[in-house]
């Protein structure tokens, strides 16, 4: 025996002997049964997750579906429905080893077959998010046997693993879809998957019931019996509910914020703080409009409005103040000389020498376009006008339900100011740079400012594609010199949510996404 | 409502004050209206002023009703609220008496096909959602309050409009009205001078009772987040404190307070006019 | 009034309700049409559509076309009883419409059972005892309560009794963790029950307060009960035989009149509280932008406030002889 085996031989002993010890501590305290129920807002507009992305389907489709990995909460992805992979030299080609022995909730095998469906026909055509990356990605998809897929993508895409998730790309059954109308077809109501619960029934209005899948590929999981997901409207009714334990997992985007301190204060409640995925919310500025035209005005509302006071009060603490044109959500790309801070510590009176500088008028009166529905931006937009009152403009409030607000900011663009928010949908080159990207366009949630600067469109066109961070840090870095400096849009905070639950549940946030994982749960009793 | 007469003035006062409710109705309007005018002076501070001392109690230094989520003075809020309660149900019930006078007097004095016309109008208008229809309206074409008074008063008429008709209808053929008529004055003056001056009576009432009945509309739109944010209302503040209610109920008990004891003086003066003008009910042991 | 008379009443109101429903129906559909902004980006959700998905949707609705086309669509496809298809529920409207009616029902009724138990007894209560401090009192607690924004009062009662006192649930419509069976679910549908039932009657309590108050008045002083109590009849059998006979068709007069209010009010109510009925479901079809959903409950409420008046209309005519429609 070499002293290298040796080592290696001690090495490997050690992992496993520590993988046992803890899997026999947590077999001891597992126990299986128990109803755990959920909260959703609204009624899911279905129980498809491969053909939308809206909450109350993601949340349910997360337990119903799988994906061909999930993602833990180190970033890495773990096998699911794939057991392994392999990526090519030139990182454009894919091969998956599908896991043997899944069945369709229906009782039919699980195969290659599905995967290459669900793809072609569903994520590709249907699929609000995915199927812009697809689009890019243009996947050419093999199925060489029942258990193995080969993906061929035209670009490299760093992320492309880890959107094989069951919220970007769910699997659904083919011989269920295959040959209807995917958006029609009935099993939308009576959703057949792969995952570790199964549908039981729906009322509407009132709550969706999946039941343990005796047949789920992990032995003796899943731990519960059943899920409940309770649709209650109004966020401050959920915290009650939560505190009267007639529900037990509030997902951050239910929370409502002024109540985390007391839920989390409760000792019979958990909660756990961050953001599965970043998101920033942020003030656009119509640049076309001549009071915002110059890039001093706009440094003069970067330096008059209040960051702190949006996360104290707007968010109720949970945000960051914000930090630079994509936020700090991506910690690596982060450009510490061209932060806000430094550049426009709040200061009014010289906010009022900006606003001299640009030539804009005292008393210039600019409108500023939200969704009333969002409460966060309701009150932002309180203490945005409250703010730039100080340096002697006046803001009118225009608040518009969302499709028109769609339409005023984004097809019209007729707005001085705009309280939006975008989610970086787990990549920054996924989420933020249609913030900045020079966009002639007038589809919705894309760069309305008019906003245009070659120098940035080259350096995030490189760092979507480059494949390694260090190169990617550098392009973004850059770009963030510029983007501080212009501030054609100002980031207000980025969000850190905070899920909660009933202390009776155990195993929770196994995965990256609280949603995720839920074959782990268990619950005290 | 047959009895449409109009008492003497006097009578009508002193019935009206020999009610305790009347009484109490009359004095909390007239506050509630001296404050809405003196806001400005009542106020402790701007209403839109915020700062960084959010939801603090009532009776804190400074701040008798405490403060909102976002630091700014309960107190200010609610005496500058008043302005816009007070004054979109002043202003949309009154729209909607004189749309509804109007359109009923038309419809009794002209008769024939276009009452038939008119009365058909009024019975669908009065059949559609008015809450509902008032919040699609706002929410897709903008909440200013102008847009709210209008909604309201177009959802509102027709209750005065029946009542105007069935008065003019009965006036038509009095014999006031026939003299006027062979006096040579026009059917205007008639209806305007001879005719309307009758009626007044339930057209007091159903408008007593259509201001009520727009600020609780007004709340209920404010509630669900369809005030506009540029000014304060009571509704809005109802709508802000929702998020709050356990941290702050000040922020949800003030408002809520405000707008029920308006409405209930609005209300009481309305049945109480309505006492005070029924004969059926005066002559009542 | 005979069973033929009756029918024929009917009959007649029925047709003079067609135009009414159709006029109804023309304006909702307009109006939302009319209004700025557009259904399907509520459907794309919160990313950048690719291009021509949006087409993509708007051709699935039919919302390419003009819109006196899509109204003409629309009436042919109500008339033949199908309400179209929900966007966001991607579902048969009457499928969905019918789903949540009966919670909605359930609410309603036994909001209107318990304003007529408490109404009538508070108006029996004021009436006998006229200008008393007990009439002042119950006159003043039935007008707060007419008064009162019912949006507001719900807030509070789940701040007291849910919160508060941990009395009551305040959130759904039955238990979801472990759903009772039999008698126990009864029992159980009733603590939910209890709150928003309540702070939807309060309107009613007062305005059936009032009316059964002012009818009895009337009444008591009439003759003919002047003369029962000259027979010696008890006094409790002569209020309940003879005054709240006459006091009756008021009342449904009023709740008829007042049908579009309750629809209303158990939208704001079944929003506060939770609760899976058709006026939740309105507000959802608002923030979502479901027009075929909107569209189709306002043509419910107008069609039931129409039932409504017709139903009190033959209500008066079974009961008071004296009215004959012209």
């Amino acid at each position: 025996m070499t002293h290298r085996s040796f080592l290696r031989r001690l090495l490997t002993g050690t992992v496993l002997a520590g993988t046992t010890l803890l899997a026999a501590t947590n077999l001891s305290a597992q126990t299986r049964g128990g109803t755990a129920v959920i909260v959703i807002d609204s009624d899911p507009e279905t129980l498809n997750a491969a053909i939308t992305t809206g909450n109350a389907p993601g949340d349910i489709g997360a337990k119903l579906f799988e994906g061909l990995v999930w993602v833990d909460p180190d970033y890495k992805p773990q096998p699911s429905l794939a057991t392994q992979w392999t990526v090519s030299q030139d990182q454009k080609t894919y091969t998956f080893t599908l896991r043997r022995g899944v069945k369709w909730h229906d009782g039919r095998d699980f195969s290659s077959a599905d995967v290459k469906f669900t793809y072609d026909e569903a994520l590709a055509k249907l699929h609000p998010r995915t199927q812009t990356t697809l689009r890019r990605l243009a996947p050419e998809i093999e199925t060489p046997d029942a258990n193995t897929v080969v993906f061929k993508l035209k670009e490299t895409y760093a992320p492309f693993i880890n959107i094989q998730t069951p919220f970007e790309a769910p699997m659904i059954p083919r011989h269920v879809y295959a040959g209807s109308d995917i958006k029609a077809n009935t099993a939308n109501e009576k959703p057949i998957g792969t995952g570790p619960f199964k549908f039981a029934e729906w009322n509407r209005g009132q709550a969706v019931r999946l039941v343990r899948n005796d047949a789920y590929w992990e032995a003796g999981k899943p731990y519960l019996d059943a899920l409940v997901f309770q649709i209650i409207p109004q966020g401050p009714n959920r915290s009650t509910a939560l505190e009267t334990g007639e529900v037990d997992f509030l997902y951050q985007f239910y929370v409502s914020r002024p109540d985390v301190k007391r839920l989390a204060d409760n000792n019979r409640i958990q909660a756990k703080r961050g953001s599965a995925t970043p998101a920033v919310y942020f003030l656009m500025m119509n640049t076309a409009r001549p009071a915002l035209a110059t890039k001093e005005a706009r440094q003069a509302l970067a330096t008059a409005i209040n960051r702190d006071l949006q996360v104290a009060q707007a968010m109720d603490g949970h945000a960051r103040p914000g930090y630079g044109a994509f936020g700090d959500g991506f910690p690596w790309l982060v450009n510490a000389d061209a932060a806000y801070a430094k550049k426009y510590p709040l200061d009014p009176s010289k906010a009022k020498a900006l606003l001299d500088q640009a030539k804009v008028a005292p008393n210039t009166t600019l409108n500023l376009v939200f969704d009333p529905a969002r409460p966060m931006f309701n009150a932002g937009g309180q203490i945005i006008r409250d703010n730039l009152r100080q340096v002697g403009l006046n803001v009118n409030l225009v608040p518009l339900e969302r499709s028109v607000m769609i339409q005023k900011v984004f097809t019209e663009r007729d707005f001085d100011l705009t309280l939006q928010s975008f989610s970086s949908s787990g990549d920054p080159s996924i989420g933020y740079h249609r913030i900045y990207l020079t966009n002639e366009t007038r589809a919705q949630f894309l760069n309305a400012s008019g906003y245009s600067n070659k120098a940035v469109d080259d350096l995030l066109g490189q760092a979507a594609t480059a494949a390694d961070q260090a190169t990617r840090a550098r392009l973004y870095r850059e770009a963030q010199g510029i983007l501080n400096e212009d501030v054609p849009t100002l980031v207000l905070y980025d969000e850190v949510g905070t899920d909660l639950a009933s202390r009776k549940l155990n195993g929770l946030w196994k995965g990256v996404d609280g949603r995720d994982r839920w074959s782990e749960v268990w619950m005290t009793r | 409502m047959t009895g449409l007469a109009l008492a003497p003035r006097n009578t009508l006062w002193s019935r009206l004050r020999r009610r305790p409710g009347a009484t109490l109705a009359m004095a909390a309007i007239a506050i509630s209206v001296l404050v809405a005018i003196a806001a400005p002076l009542l106020a402790l501070r701007d209403p839109f002023s915020g700062s960084a001392a959010s939801l603090l109690p009532p009776l804190s230094p400074g701040h008798p009703l405490g403060t909102d989520h976002l630091g700014r003075d309960l107190w200010s809020q609610l005496v500058y609220g008043a302005r816009v309660s007070l004054a979109v149900g002043i202003l949309a019930a009154a729209s909607a008496v004189l749309i509804g006078t109007a359109i009923g007097a038309i419809a009794g004095y002209v008769g024939g096909v276009l009452d038939n016309a008119l009365m058909r109008l009024a019975e669908f208008f009065q059949t559609l959602p008015r809450f509902v229809l008032a919040i699609v309206t706002i929410a897709f074409f903008g909440s200013s309050v102008l847009h709210v008074i209008i909604v309201i008063a177009i959802l509102s008429w027709p209750q005065t409009a029946r009542l105007v008709r069935a008065g003019v209808i009965t006036l038509r053929s009095a014999a006031f009205v026939e003299a006027a008529r062979l006096g040579g004055k026009s059917d205007t003056a008639i209806v305007v001078r001879e005719i309307l001056p009758n009626v007044i009576a339930p057209i007091v009432v159903t408008g007593s009772l259509d201001v009520a009945a727009a600020i609780l509309l007004e709340a209920g739109l404010g509630f669900f987040g369809l005030g506009d944010p540029n000014l304060v209302s009571w509704g809005g503040m109802l709508n802000q404190a929702q998020q709050y209610l356990r941290q702050a109920w000040w922020m949800s008990v003030f408002p809520g307070l405000a707008i029920t004891v308006v409405v209930l003086a609005f209300n009481l003066l309305g049945d109480a006019l309505n006492d005070a003008l029924n004969p059926r009910l005066r002559d009542a042991p | 009034m005979g069973p033929h008379e009756l029918a024929l009443l009917t009959l007649r109101r029925l047709v003079a309700a067609i135009p009414l429903v159709i006029g109804v129906v023309v304006v909702n559909f307009t109006l939302i049409q009319l209004a700025p902004g557009d259904p399907t980006t509520a459907l794309i959700g919160d990313y950048p559509a690719p291009p021509g998905y949006v087409e993509q949707v708007r051709a699935e609705f039919g919302l390419d076309r003009p819109i006196p086309e899509q109204l003409g669509r629309y009436l042919w496809q109500v008339g033949h009883g199908n309400l179209g298809y929900s966007f966001a529920h991607r579902k048969d409207v009457g499928e969905l419409i019918l789903e949540r009616l009966p919670a909605t029902l359930r609410l309603m009724l036994t909001a209107l059972a318990i304003a007529i138990v408490l109404g009538v007894g508070l108006g029996i209560l004021a009436a006998r005892r006229r200008d008393s401090p007990l009439d002042h009192g119950t006159r003043l607690f039935s007008m707060t309560g007419y008064s009162v924004p019912e949006f507001w009062l719900g807030q509070i009662l789940i701040l007291v009794f849910a919160l508060g006192l941990d009395l009551l649930p305040s959130q759904g419509a039955r238990s979801l963790r472990a759903p009772p069976e039999g008698f126990a679910a009864f029992l159980d549908g009733l603590r939910y029950l209890a709150l928003p039932a309540f702070a939807l009657s309060l309107r009613y309590i007062a305005l059936i307060s009032r009316i059964t108050r002012a009818s009895l008045l009337e009444v008591m002083n009439a003759d003919y009960i002047l003369a029962s109590r000259a027979r010696g009849a008890r006094e409790r059998t002569v209020l309940l035989a003879h005054a709240l006979r006459n006091a009756a068709p008021p009342i449904v007069t009023a709740i008829a009149y007042d049908f579009g209010f309750v629809l209303a009010g158990s939208a704001l109510i079944e929003t506060v509280f939770g609760w899976p009925g058709i006026g939740r479901l309105l507000f959802e079809s608002i923030t979502r932008r479901d027009y075929p959903v909107m569209t189709a409950i306002l043509l419910f409420v107008s069609l039931g406030v129409v039932l409504a008046n017709l139903i009190a209309d033959l209500f008066h005519a079974a009961l008071d002889p004296r009215v004959r429609r012209p």
